[in-house]
């Protein structure tokens, strides 16, 4: 994040750069979540549609049911294997973007989120979506080394919270409670699109961030609730986080000056920013959680 | 004194140069090191290297000899079992600092991460800051001395060695306590202290074990022993001799029993399979070893020197700790003899295994017993212990009796404990670490020596994933029937995976990461766990395996009587024993000859499977020459159940109780 005031930085090409550093972790997949300008009333969707002719289907499918819902489109754009639309919608985003997926997998939904994630390395993904070409204050990014699940786009990371605008997160770790966790909040009628556990640390902040709860609170709570090995991030709209494990598991380091605050697995990724500079930095204690806002 | 410059250069380059420079005797200044990883990796000779900017992980690993200073932070794992030399870091270093020092003096004038000195064995990890969570965690020997505050749980299951803290004592780990601190030591590490300039004037607080681990309380009552072949397989199944004794012996000592061997209750196997043509005529063909190719090669993926077979056939994993010294050398030399490699398991390589065998494969396991950047060089592979089929999930046993004054020095330990080694290793706590680790083994060896995973069965489809992405030369992969010298009774009997199925879903995951079979022709699998003989072999590598390990088979020919008490320490034939007495009734060169016959035997019968098949090649065996036997077979597999072809196979199956 470039704290400054109406900063304007190469977020997308610091992140292509950080995820380039650390790509020994994670082969698989590499993803972005970037931060646009928000305007009113404006929604930013990101679809998975895959390619081919099964893709142009899934396309018109999506615009049929976008109208349906009264969502007019304003701009759109297909790259890679997603399908991103703006549309002007004024209604219960939970809702839509549940009744949404129906029709295509849903990557983000935000007033500023926009997710880009697909297989293939960090410069991979950039070729085909151009995130160096993306200048804002903040986003957060990931690569991915598929353990558990498959190695497709929407396994990816960042995940976004489901039904919830605007807040996406990346994670390296574990959620051992993960079933109960997800029982609890399905429970509360949340629906989740993925067995991926991280997409359950970004639901799960998403519900305490509704309920009135800041960032800074919920990341708190998050350590108690989540049982596991994790170093996770969370971006929203005007912030970015992280949390860390008791058990201390999963690395994590951190570059902070007056200008930026930057977050990576290995130092590698940092000095990606700052090549031939010996960086002052440190690493968060087992149990800790912190959060920046923008400058507005 | 010569300039290296990492904006220039790759690590590994860099690290090839930094090898001829300290042959050479020349200092080095490294520039531009933009924390990266593996900077220093496997230097051996005593030369001065300064890194002028940040290093990443396994900053100085695997090392003997060097003098580093590091100008400002280090990654996770700095000075990975160094051996003598030193490293002085400016700033701050990341988790396990020191892990698995052997005589190190690493200085960090910062602070450190978690897990600092974790499995460290000798030497000296001074942290001039604040150390975090779980300083010590599990170290046997050495010493810690922190000057600003330990963090929680310092020394957390510590064996062996001293931690001193001259800040506050967050709180104490499991079996750790405080104790007076020795004048002598006060001094020894105020002229430490002074040698490395480090001014400290304050008072410092001693930790140690509190002794409460290290043995297990009761000890099991002897009885009269009931063989591996009386409880195991179709009688197994309820109640028997076997199960009367586990009761009785349990309601002595109140806990889990351990004993050696492996799972003895039936399962499907490889005796489950059968042939689908009758391959019963062969037997009269004496000269059928000629006919049929049967040499391989394994460990070639990366460009490495691939290990040579006669036949798809090695010698599993045994530590030398678990067996006697003979028996190591008794396999070695019968596997020089028959053309295959010999394995060191967990407990280093001694210079007589090394000497017998032609080659030898050298494992490392999450304790770093034995283990060091000089016998990894001197092997011809190299395997990175994740769990075994026995025991997936959990860490070797070796009891006190077995650890010997020879024991603990060759593993680094003390001597006498009932050692219990890690569950996991230190610097992989994940399948992204994973590859950080393999690409340090391979820079330590220059890249020429083949890296494998040893894999219990357990999540095997994503396990078997991983290892590919992690870029492994082979696996090794381990069924639930596959013995050990120690483990509790109810792990080998109920955590696992047949090798049955461990076979199958590895086969299943490499076909899924690519459909035109390039992933099982690149990474070949190594099957163990029960494979008895040549027809199993044959078996094995019909189901997708590239080669085989035998363990219990090669124990047995050499003279093993299936006691089942490895454990305990007094091995009647001398084996499973470190007792001279005991040990001295092992013939090396008898058993030597009995396993090298054994193995013969194998070939034999899997040249003769392989060729009334209709195959001149042992890699022409496929799915295609077989049929399940049971219905669970049929079912673990997708072959074709055809129970007819039963009357043809040739020998009877264990699974379906004889009538």
């Amino acid at each position: 994040m470039y704290k400054r005031s109406g900063a304007d930085a190469q977020v997308g090409k610091s992140l292509v750069s950080m995820l380039d550093g650390c790509q020994h972790r994670g082969p698989d997949s590499t993803g972005f979540a970037l931060y646009h300008d928000a305007k009113q009333g404006e929604l930013r969707l990101r679809f998975f549609v895959g390619e081919g002719p099964h893709a142009d289907m899934k396309v018109e499918e999506i615009k049929t049911h976008l109208a349906d819902h009264n969502a007019n489109i304003l701009s759109d754009e297909r790259a890679g294997t997603s399908y991103s639309v703006v549309v002007h919608f004024e209604g219960d985003v939970q809702k839509f973007s549940y009744d949404m997926e129906h029709t295509a997998k849903v990557f983000s939904i935000g007033e500023s989120l926009d997710i880009i994630k697909d297989t293939g390395g960090a410069h991979d993904v950039d070729d085909a979506y151009h995130v160096r070409d993306f200048h804002g204050t903040h986003g957060i990014g990931h690569v991915r080394l598929a353990t558990e699940s498959d190695v497709t786009p929407d396994a990816s990371h960042p995940f976004w919270a489901t039904g919830f605008t605007d807040i996406a997160i990346v994670h390296n770790g574990q959620i051992t409670n993960y079933y109960k966790m997800r029982r609890r909040l399905e429970k509360r009628g949340f629906a989740f699109n993925t067995s991926n556990d991280s997409e359950l640390i970004a639901v799960y902040l998403a519900d305490k961030l509704s309920q009135g709860r800041t960032l800074h609170q919920a990341l708190a709570q998050s350590i108690e609730d989540l049982d596991g090995t994790f170093s996770f991030l969370v971006s929203t709209k005007d912030e970015i986080g992280f949390a860390k494990d008791r058990l201390a598991a999963k690395p994590m380091v951190m570059y902070e000056t007056d200008d930026l605050i930057a977050i990576a697995s290995e130092e590698v990724s940092l000095n990606r920013l700052f090549p031939g500079q010996a960086l002052n930095t440190t690493e968060p204690p087992p149990g800790t959680y912190r959060t920046w806002r923008r400058s507005i | 004194m010569a300039t290296l410059d990492l904006a220039q250069l790759s690590v590994r380059d860099a690290n090839e140069r930094l090898r001829a420079l300290g042959a050479a005797g020349e200092d080095v200044d490294l520039i531009n090191p933009d924390a990266r990883h593996h900077i220093g990796v496997g230097l051996t000779h005593p030369i001065k290297v300064r890194i002028r900017g940040s290093a990443g992980y396994f900053c100085a690993g695997l090392t003997d000899g060097p003098r580093f200073e590091v100008e400002a932070n280090v990654g996770w794992g700095l000075a990975d079992n160094m051996l003598k030399g030193s490293i002085v870091v400016n700033g701050n270093a990341s988790a396990i600092a020191a892990v698995a020092i052997r005589g190190a003096e690493v200085v960090v004038k910062g602070n450190i991460g978690s897990r600092a000195g974790q499995v460290m064995k000798e030497g000296t990890l001074l942290c001039c800051g604040n150390a975090n969570f779980m300083a010590g965690y599990m170290m046997y020997g050495g010493r810690i001395v922190i000057l600003g505050n330990s963090g929680e749980q310092v020394g957390q299951d510590m064996t062996g060695g001293s931690i001193y803290v001259a800040g506050k004592v967050q709180s104490l780990g499991t079996d750790a306590q405080l104790i007076d601190l020795p004048h002598d030591e006060a001094d020894d590490i105020a002229q430490f202290l002074d040698r490395y300039g480090i001014p400290f004037k304050g008072t410092l607080q001693k930790i140690v074990n509190a002794g409460k681990k290290l043995r297990y309380p009761r000890t099991e009552p002897r009885t009269r022993q009931v063989p591996f072949f009386m409880a195991s397989g179709a009688v197994s199944g309820y109640w028997n001799t076997k199960v009367q004794e586990d009761i009785f012996i349990r309601s002595q000592i109140g806990r889990y029993r351990i004993r050696g061997y492996g799972a003895s209750r039936a399962l499907p196997h490889l005796s489950d399979i059968g042939f689908r043509k009758n391959v019963t005529g062969v037997q009269h063909d004496r000269d059928v070893v000629n006919k049929v190719k049967l040499a391989t090669e394994i460990g070639g993926r990366t460009g490495a020197v691939p290990i040579k077979l006669s036949m798809p056939v090695t010698i599993a994993p045994m530590s030398y700790g678990a067996l006697s010294k003979s028996t190591k050398v008794a396999l070695a030399i019968a596997s020089k003899l028959s053309g295959v490699s010999e394995n060191t398991g967990e407990g280093g390589m001694s210079d007589e295994q090394r000497a017998a065998a032609d080659q030898i494969i050298y494992q490392c396991l999450s304790g770093r017993l034995g283990w060091n950047i000089h016998d990894m060089r001197r092997a011809n592979g190299i395997e990175i212990y994740i769990s075994q089929g026995a025991k997936p999930g959990l860490g070797g046993q070796l009891m006190a009796k077995k650890v010997t004054k020879e024991i603990a020095r060759i593993r680094g330990i003390p001597a006498g404990i009932d050692l219990r080694s890690p569950s996991r290793h230190p610097d992989v706590l994940g399948a992204d670490d994973l590859v950080i680790k393999v690409e340090e083994f391979r820079e330590a060896t220059g890249y020429r020596i083949p890296v494998s995973v040893k894999l219990g069965a357990g999540r095997v489809r994503d396990d078997i994933k991983i290892a590919y992405k992690d870029g492994f030369d082979f696996v090794e992969l381990d069924g639930l029937q596959g013995s050990t010298g120690a483990a509790s009774h109810e792990v080998l009997e109920y955590v696992g995976i047949p090798t049955l199925s461990a076979i199958q879903e590895a086969m299943d995951a490499l076909g899924e990461l690519d459909a035109t079979g390039a992933a099982i022709r690149n990474m070949p699998i190594v099957l163990m766990g029960g494979v008895k003989d040549g027809v199993d072999v044959a078996k094995a590598l019909a189901l997708g395996a590239y080669a085989v390990a035998l363990g219990t088979g090669a124990i047995i020919a050499g003279g093993c009587i299936a006691c089942l008490q490895c454990h305990v320490g007094s091995c009647v034939v001398g084996i499973a024993t470190q007792d001279p007495e005991h040990e001295k009734r092992y013939n090396v060169p008898v058993e030597a000859q009995n396993i090298h016959r054994y193995l013969e035997s194998v070939r034999w019968q899997l040249a003769a499977v392989t060729r009334a098949l209709g195959h001149d090649d042992v890699h022409q065996l496929s799915r295609d020459d077989l049929v399940a036997l049971t219905p669970e077979a049929a079912a673990i597999t997708r072959l074709p159940y055809v129970p007819a072809a039963r009357e043809q196979a040739p020998q009877r199956t264990t699974f379906r109780k004889a009538s």
